[in-house]
């Protein structure tokens, strides 16, 4: 028992002592304990039951956590990151116009704001308690007693610990047997052996060591070559028995996987296409035309495209879009002698003319501009991007324009031209015909001589003037 | 557990009663004179309608302030017995007399209904007799037609106060028999009952509020004001129970933890309105579409949009903060006068919904709505006496009271 070397005293022998733990048959009877306790001034203590049971925090006299406020705090950087991080890339690092925003923080920033304060704060409750609580444990003394085991079914403990500054091995032994437990033990330091059984260590090694072979497998792929095929995965689905359009088949004589259409049968809107009403031209007259013009109606609509090298300079640097002659439509192309529609087929009133501004102002305006000088926002937008390559759309008041049969415009709404799109899906025939004579209506106004002024509202023209 | 008791202690204070008929006619004049200021204080004097629109306005806004309160009180008694909860036995009577003033305030609905018949489109712009600036109006003429609109109106009020009715019943036998079969009965129909509610909830939400503009419609509109009379309630709970443990009864029912509890709602329902107003506001900001954004635009022209972005802070911020915190949920001076504040917040909330649609923001006006609001509380408390009188304000003999009772609040 020498003072120098404590280590080595047989007394090492001897399980260290954590503590008193007395058991209860109810949580009254725990409560009333608690209460004693605490009002002995103990506050190195812990109750464990089945069950919550209402009261103990204060019969234990357990303090309120700073947990709270290190949530608070978390909640905030977390509302803080959220807000700094979107400000800097939507607003600062990487402005991009999206649905026509303004950049930086607005409402749509107040759903991430949300979830990253959420975020942060369920984070830190989660790991705070764990922390605050100093877990993770994986043993306790308190486990040494095999009749703690019923702490999780219907016992109730009260646990003192020596390490309480008041704590004195006698006294807290006197005061817990005053409060009737059914028992009282010492916890006891757990004396089996600690250290983990070989076989575990071993296992878990070859864990690490076979979690180890994929990642090597990859790396080893990463860095070499191979000349064996592809391995497919799903082989089905990248070999899958089918033929795309244009492909070669041999299960038809003609070779072709798309099939004609089947004599007889008429597809459906087929019918549709053989009314002027449709297509802007008849198509009864157009065997009448001249087969060099169709040709050049069936490819593109429009001839050659005009000398481009004429126009970008010898630097190669962009030059801006020509104004008013668009290419499809150079000097010397022959012009296109198709049988057009000459008379509009809907009638020209108030209703369709009323339907035809509200479609050109919705489809037509962006580009051309409401007035349709070629000048819509989009093409200002572009403009101002300067980039070279973009076409003013086409104004509605050049000649050329100005001479087409309503038919063509139709036709040009119908099916595109140029890089304007086809239309045909956003405007059914009718209202595609009431835009052609809003564009007519529009290239009157251009042009409109006092002739065309009814002579019973000429005077109201010199109201206006004043 | 000891429930024995003063039969006192439960009963409404004396001197309550006697104020009754003090605080009906004071509420009364404030009503007249807050509607007087808001019919005679506009600017534009010479245009007597748009006095009339701030008037039935102001009216309906003050209206759904004060009603919110009872429809919100029946959800609530639902849900706890939806939810079998115990920890609220000692303060539900208070929302039980609170719901059962739902036939009293279907006489306040009368003024928003009669000038429907007189041809009045101030307030209810489908009821026109040539419907110029309204699409939807001018197409749904079945749907938004006085006669139908008084037939919904009139479900909707037997649906709450049978069900208030029922309940209250139930309950009250209970104080006789302390049968445990009234409580079941009532858990088991609390849930088609909640399902129900939530629809005709809704449905009036759209009917009487959102129909003032009847081209605009937000399917969360019922939620929205779902989550702000819930709000409003439990301030109303809050603030009553004070009152009563001032005048030194229920002193001993109902506790610091219910206090919390009410708390706890009061801030979670702070939370979910802002949750349910911010997702409308989203999805309009973002969708971008005219005839949706028309509602904000209205809100922000005229003058509003300093009264509009302040329902923020006064809505949101401030309640959220002040009442986050445990001590201050706790100790009941401070939840009192969050619970004034978050009051007052409710009607600024009702103010926004219906008052920017009267026309521009003007001071007298607004002053007079306040001034009716204020009124209209009085009227509100007024009926509440009437209502509570020779009613005990705790259901003794509940058997889930002595829960109640031994209920706390984990320390956290």
């Amino acid at each position: 028992m020498s003072e120098h070397k404590p280590r080595k005293s047989p007394e090492k022998k001897m399980p260290k002592a954590f503590g008193w733990m007395a058991e209860y048959q109810d949580e009254n009877n725990l409560l009333v304990a608690a209460r004693k306790v605490r009002d002995a001034g103990y506050t190195k203590t812990d109750a464990f039951t089945p069950f919550p049971v209402h009261g103990i925090d204060e019969a234990l006299g357990i303090k309120p956590t700073v947990l709270p406020f290190i949530v608070l705090s978390a909640g905030l950087t977390g509302l803080a990151t959220a807000l700094l991080m979107q400000w800097w890339m939507n607003g600062v690092d990487y402005k991009y116009i999206i649905s026509g925003k303004p950049f930086g923080i607005t409402p749509a920033s107040i759903p991430v704001a949300f979830e990253l304060t959420v975020l942060f704060s369920a984070f830190t409750a989660f790991l705070g308690m764990i922390a605050l609580n100093n877990l993770p444990k994986f043993s306790n003394p308190v486990f040494t007693n095999p009749r703690f085991d019923r702490a999780t079914n219907d016992r109730f403990f009260l646990y003192v610990e020596a390490k309480d500054k008041y704590y004195n091995r006698e006294s807290v032994k006197e005061l817990l047997s005053g409060t009737h437990p059914d028992s009282l033990d010492e916890v006891i330091e757990d004396t089996t052996p600690s250290e983990l059984p070989r076989p575990i260590i071993l296992a878990a090694l070859l864990l690490v060591v076979a979690g180890l072979i994929p990642a090597m497998i990859i790396l080893n792929m990463r860095a070499g070559f191979s000349t064996s095929p592809r391995f497919h995965v799903f082989f089905d689905m990248d070999f899958q028995p089918k033929k795309k359009a244009q492909q070669p088949t041999t299960i038809f004589a003609d070779s072709r996987i798309m099939r004609p259409q089947v004599k007889g049968t008429i597809g459906r809107g087929q019918l549709d296409e053989q009314e002027p009403f449709y297509l802007g031209y008849d198509p009864a007259k157009m065997t009448a035309i001249d087969n060099k013009n169709l040709s050049v109606f069936v490819s593109t609509q429009a001839a050659k495209l005009p000398d481009t090298s004429a126009q970008t300079p010898a630097d190669g640097s962009p030059q801006t879009a020509p104004m008013t002659t668009p290419p499809a439509m150079a000097p010397g192309t022959p012009a296109l002698n198709l049988p057009w529609t000459e008379k509009l087929p809907i009638d020209a009133n108030e209703e369709t003319m009323a339907l035809g501004k509200l479609k050109f102002e919705t489809y037509c305006a962006a580009c051309h501009g409401y007035a349709g000088f070629g000048d819509g926002l989009v093409h200002k937008r572009a403009d101002s991007l300067a980039q070279g390559y973009w076409l003013r759309p086409t104004s509605m008041h050049i000649d050329r324009v100005r001479n087409q049969p309503v038919g063509q415009i139709f036709h040009t709404i119908t099916k595109g031209q140029g890089k304007m799109a086809s239309y045909a899906a956003s405007l059914n025939p009718k209202e595609r015909w009431a835009v052609v004579l809003y564009v007519k209506a529009l290239q009157k106004s251009r042009n409109a001589d006092i002739d065309d002024v009814p002579v019973d509202l000429r005077s109201k023209l010199d109201e206006v003037k004043k | 557990m000891n429930l024995n008791y003063e039969k006192s202690s439960i009963e409404l204070p004396d001197a309550w009663r006697a104020k009754s008929p003090i605080l009906l006619s004071a509420g009364l004049v404030c009503l007249f004179i807050g509607m007087g200021c808001a019919f005679l204080g506009s600017a534009n004097g010479e245009d007597k309608s748009q006095g009339f629109r701030y008037l039935t306005h102001s009216y309906l806004a003050n209206f759904t302030f004060v009603f919110s309160f009872t429809i919100a009180a029946l959800f609530f008694i639902l849900v706890q017995f939806l939810t079998r909860a115990g920890w609220s036995t000692s303060i539900r009577r208070l929302a039980e007399i609170l719901m059962m003033m739902i036939p009293y305030l279907a006489l306040l609905f009368l003024p928003i209904l009669i000038p429907l018949y007189w041809g009045s489109s101030s307030l209810y712009e489908w009821n026109a007799k040539d419907i110029t600036n309204s699409v939807v109006a001018s197409k749904a003429t079945f749907y938004l037609s006085k006669e139908f609109f008084t037939l919904r109106s009139v479900v909707y009020f037997a649906f709450w106060i049978l069900a208030a009715t029922w309940f209250f019943r139930l309950s009250r036998a209970q104080d006789e028999s302390g049968d445990t079969e009234l409580s079941l009965v009532r858990q088991k129909w609390s849930g088609p009952l909640i399902m129900v509610f939530s629809l005709v909830t809704s449905f009036a939400a759209f009917d009487w509020l959102m129909s003032i503009d009847a081209d605009w419609y937000s399917t969360i509109f019922g939620v929205y004001l779902f989550s702000g009379s819930m709000m409003g309630f439990f301030a109303m709970m809050i603030i009553i129970s004070m009152l009563l443990q001032k005048a030194g009864k229920v002193q001993k029912l109902v506790t610091v933890e219910h206090f919390h509890d009410m708390g706890k709602f009061l801030f979670g329902f702070v939370m979910f309105w802002s949750y349910i107003a911010f997702s409308q506001l989203v999805l309009i900001w973002y969708a971008n579409i005219p005839e949706e954004t028309i509602w904000y635009q209205v809100r922000l022209d005229n003058g509003w949009a300093v009264f509009s972005y302040s329902l923020i802070p006064i809505h949101f911020a401030i309640p959220f903060l002040f009442l986050m915190s445990r001590h201050v949920r706790r100790n009941r001076i401070a939840l009192t006068v969050g619970a004034s504040w978050v009051l007052f917040a409710h009607w600024y909330d009702m103010t926004f919904l219906v008052m920017p649609n009267a026309g521009p923001l003007e001071v007298m006006p607004l002053f007079g709505h306040f001034l009716g609001g204020v009124g209209m509380l009085c009227i509100f408390g007024a009926m509440f006496i009437q209502r509570a009188s020779g009613v005990p304000l705790v259901a003794m003999r509940d058997p889930r009271l002595p829960e109640a009772m031994s209920y706390t609040n984990p320390i956290l």
